[in-house]
């Protein structure tokens, strides 16, 4: 065959960028983080102050968590609104458990358990709902979650006639908010922690490889024979875990099960990933974008706060920001694809 | 079709002069001239990434050159976009489809072009026009269908019958012929006829050499971007265009190939599919042989070996692997089975386009041991074992970390085939092995396809190009409207008996 060697060689139309080309791309973010940093900073200083940095560090890692688990979905084309109620579900469950089993008498332990099944197990829960429903029955995924964003509320408003579930031990917010490993605050070393695993699901397992390749092209990963709709069932479950996670975290913060705690967390996590850089075609993203968007919001909103920007004027920069982040995706695809 | 007659037949009716276009890191074309006479069909002729593509995208608009010279019936040419090419008259067919899947096709026809009255829809009048439009092609197209409703074929016909709605002057057809049927392949052929005594030039871009000998006036041959020379059809070998194509020289198209049949090992009895397009089928392929299964498009020969692979449902009847039943057939089994499926579409079915090479050639074995363990990717094995297979099967540039999508369309058949070695494997079910690569490629995934049956596999092809099916196969089934009418072996596999027994066919159905 060795005659034929001539007939391929450089007959690719090589459309891969040059290297210089993606550095731009994936310097865009940090770039506009430290703009944005300092820019906020010459309005008010106090934005680089040590413990500002701290606060940013800590809120941007419950969004990230959230923006992790918005990413997961999105990686296979998918999508969950039902996020924000599902966390404010899973605080509610998460506190009227730990609540109970203290009022009967139980030992601390009993009740951290009783508190962290309720919590993950009704997330879990809600993402098996999404996944069955999106993987098995076919429903579109932002109809189904939308179904399921009122189902949760409904639940949530239920469980807790709409009012804070008070109860939660002092040991629980301890444990998963006032705590800290070598000076490094709970709701960080979580983050990290997680954050860690889950690139390594996504890098390195079977599971993570084929949230990709269905994400991808879902039609070439069926004939070749994955297993579509288990990874997708799978997906929705992971990522309402990991929105429990953060619930719960949520949770030890306030001391209180709040029906409302996940308010507008769905479109923050959503605007997390998409900012960062997930693309909402699927297939690409990852922990990397999920953090960098995080924080991008994050630094935003914070900025918004120190420099006194109305919380109404903030709400139409959050949603400007999405649109744009889908944008660039766009954009992105489009350079790609030519 | 309102075609006026050109008025000036002394120019070409289009005349680039050194076009060159470059896209981040590639030079697509380098000083390409092309002229165009009217009434003359002219055919781009080259390997994939020889250009022909971004040419024809050149002339209708929808990229701009980066340098040359664009003359269009006399005139300088200059800003031109998709728009403005139809208008003066350009008018491509690309391989792409532009229809909108839920528009009927008299509403794609008129998309954009609307027949109104102060705003009105005049529907019957659009209707009248289409259908006498389609009647002069002689296709078999109803205008009232949804689009998304329609076979490939006839989607092709429903693109042709689009470019050709309006003032044509010059008709881009860029492989028509891919999804059609002999018998519409004939009416094409017809009508280019009529369009070239009315003086319309065409530009035709195919790598079939029995089209390019029956309707070239002249051929330009493109390698690399560049033009290496135009021909006159009539005073040219099939030889001499392959040697200018590929810049060296090819004997012959199809491996001699070894058949040594030995245990049936496909066995399929009275099978039929849930959506009509097989019906009673019993065939069998056997180890160490290549089974044809000729036809038209949509004639259900697709379908039945993806059933077999556990992709189309089938309603009835029992499919045999190895003598053991198999039942409820599904991707995943089938491959734990040794069965492997290559489909037609690479693009759809195969390849998840933005990753890595290396992840497309391991994608059907991440259930093996040797590449995951507990479900945690063994990456340092990966990439040897598919870097080994690349290699053999000569993927040019070596590089397993490029993203399929960067592939021409030979390579990324490569990337599918690479499939075939990651795992043991007896069956191999080829869906239409050659389509859209080019004449090198075909030759190694022909010779691949050799190696798998002279190793002993049991090897079965599905092909809608009747010189591959015959070329390759020991035994050839026909099938025809769902059903096998003729099983052919020996010095019986000919041309004539194969198109004879569709016709048989007919014949009986017209009796009955």
């Amino acid at each position: 065959m060795s005659d034929l060697e001539l007939s391929v060689m450089a007959k690719d139309t090589d459309r891969a960028k040059p290297l210089s080309d993606r550095c731009v791309w994936n310097a865009v973010l940090p770039a506009a983080l430290v703009v944005l940093l300092f820019g906020f900073a010459a309005f008010d200083r106090s934005v680089l102050s040590s413990a500002n940095l701290l606060n940013i560090a800590q809120q941007t890692s419950y969004l990230a968590l959230f923006a992790m688990a918005q990413t997961v979905v999105i990686l296979t084309r998918g999508f969950d609104l039902a996020l924000g109620p599902t966390v404010s579900m899973v605080s509610v469950g998460t506190a009227l458990a730990m609540a109970g089993a203290a009022a009967t008498g139980h030992e601390t332990g009993v009740v951290l358990l009783a508190g962290l099944s309720a919590g993950f197990g009704l997330g879990i829960a809600c993402g098996l709902f999404n996944g069955v429903v999106i993987a098995l029955l076919g429903v579109n995924p932002f109809v189904a979650t939308l179904g399921s964003y009122n189902i949760a509320i409904g639940i949530a408003t239920t469980l807790s006639s709409g009012r804070p579930v008070q109860g939660v031990p002092k040991i629980f917010s301890e444990l998963f908010y006032g705590g800290s490993l070598f000076g490094v605050p709970a709701a960080i070393v979580i983050t990290v922690a997680v954050g860690i695993v889950l690139h390594l699901i996504l890098s390195r397992t079977v599971f993570g490889r084929s949230l990709y390749i269905l994400g991808t092209n879902s039609r070439a990963a069926a004939v070749a024979g994955l297993p579509v709709k288990r990874i997708l069932v799978a997906t929705y479950v992971l990522c309402s875990a990991l929105a429990a996670l953060g619930a719960i975290m949520m949770t030890a913060r306030t001391g209180s099960g709040e029906p409302n705690l996940g308010g507008a967390l769905s479109l923050q996590a959503i605007a997390g990933a998409v900012v960062g850089g997930t693309s909402l075609a699927g297939g690409r993203g990852g922990v990397g974008t999920a953090v960098l968007g995080a924080l991008f919001i994050t630094i935003l909103s914070n900025g918004m706060n120190l420099t006194r920007i109305d919380g109404y004027v903030q709400m139409v920069v959050l949603g400007a920001i999405v649109i744009i982040g889908v944008l660039l995706d766009r954009l992105r695809l489009e350079r790609s694809s030519q | 079709m309102d075609v006026d007659v050109a008025p000036k037949p002394a120019e070409p009716l289009l005349q680039l002069r050194g076009i060159s276009k470059h896209f981040t890191g590639v030079q697509a074309l380098d000083r390409i001239d092309l002229g165009v006479r009217a009434g003359e069909l002219h055919v781009l002729f080259g390997e994939n990434g020889a250009g022909k593509s971004t040419l024809i995208n050149v002339v209708s608009g929808t990229f701009p050159p980066d340098e040359g010279s664009f003359h269009f019936e006399g005139e300088e040419i200059r800003h031109l976009t998709p728009q403005r090419a139809r208008a003066i008259g350009i008018s491509p067919v690309f391989q792409e489809f532009s229809l909108v899947p839920s528009l009927t096709v008299e509403e794609n026809l008129f998309l954009g072009r609307e027949i109104t009255t102060g705003g009105v829809l005049r529907a019957r009048e659009m209707r009248k026009r289409a259908q006498a439009l389609i009647d002069e092609l002689g296709f078999d197209l109803d205008p009232s269908r949804r689009v998304d409703d329609l076979s490939r074929a006839h989607q092709q016909m429903a693109e042709i019958a689009k470019a050709l709605l309006g003032k044509v002057r010059l008709l881009i057809l860029d492989e028509p012929t891919a999804s059609l049927t002999e018998r519409e392949t004939g009416r094409l052929f017809e009508l280019i006829a009529r369009l070239k005594s009315r003086g319309v030039g065409l530009i035709y871009v195919s790598h079939r050499m029995r089209e390019i000998r029956t309707l070239a006036d002249r051929v330009t041959v493109l390698r690399d971007g560049r033009h290496v020379r135009t021909l006159d059809a009539a005073s040219s070998t099939d030889g001499e265009l392959v040697e200018l194509m590929t810049g060296r020289k090819i004997d012959l198209l199809y491996p001699t190939i070894t058949h040594k049949p030995g245990k049936v090992i496909v066995d399929v009895e009275n099978l039929t599919l849930a959506d009509g397009s097989v019906r009673d089928v019993n065939f069998y392929g056997r180890a160490g042989e290549i089974t044809g299964i000729a036809g038209l498009v949509g004639c259900g020969k697709s379908e039945l070996i993806r059933a077999i692979y556990g992709i189309e449902p089938a309603t009835s009847g029992a499919i045999r692997i190895d003598g053991a039943p198999y039942e409820f057939p599904a991707a995943r089994r089938s491959l734990k089975r040794g069965i492997a499926y290559f489909p037609a579409n690479r693009t759809a079915e195969g390849l998840a386009l933005s990753r890595p090479i290396r992840e497309n050639a391991s994608m059907t074995v991440l259930d093996l041991p040797a590449f995951a363990r507990f479900g945690v990717l063994r990456q340092a094995a990966e990439r040897a074992k598919i870097g080994g297979i690349m290699a053999q099967l000569q993927l040019r540039p070596p590089n397993i970390e490029r993203a399929a999508g960067a592939l021409s369309g030979g390579n990324r058949q490569k990337v599918m085939l690479a499939r075939a070695l990651t795992r043991e494997l007896t069956v191999f079910l080829f869906d239409e092995p050659s389509v859209g690569i080019d004449v090198g490629a075909k030759l190694e995934v022909y010779e691949f396809m050799k190696s798998l049956v002279e190793a002993g596999a049991a090897v079965i092809v599905v092909s809608s190009e009747l010189p591959e099916a015959l070329a390759l196969s020991n035994r050839l089934y026909v099938m025809h409207h769902g059903r096998i009418v003729a099983e052919l072996t020996g010095a019986d596999r000919t041309e004539q008996n194969v198109l004879s027994s569709f016709f048989r066919d007919h014949l009986t159905a017209e009796v009955a």
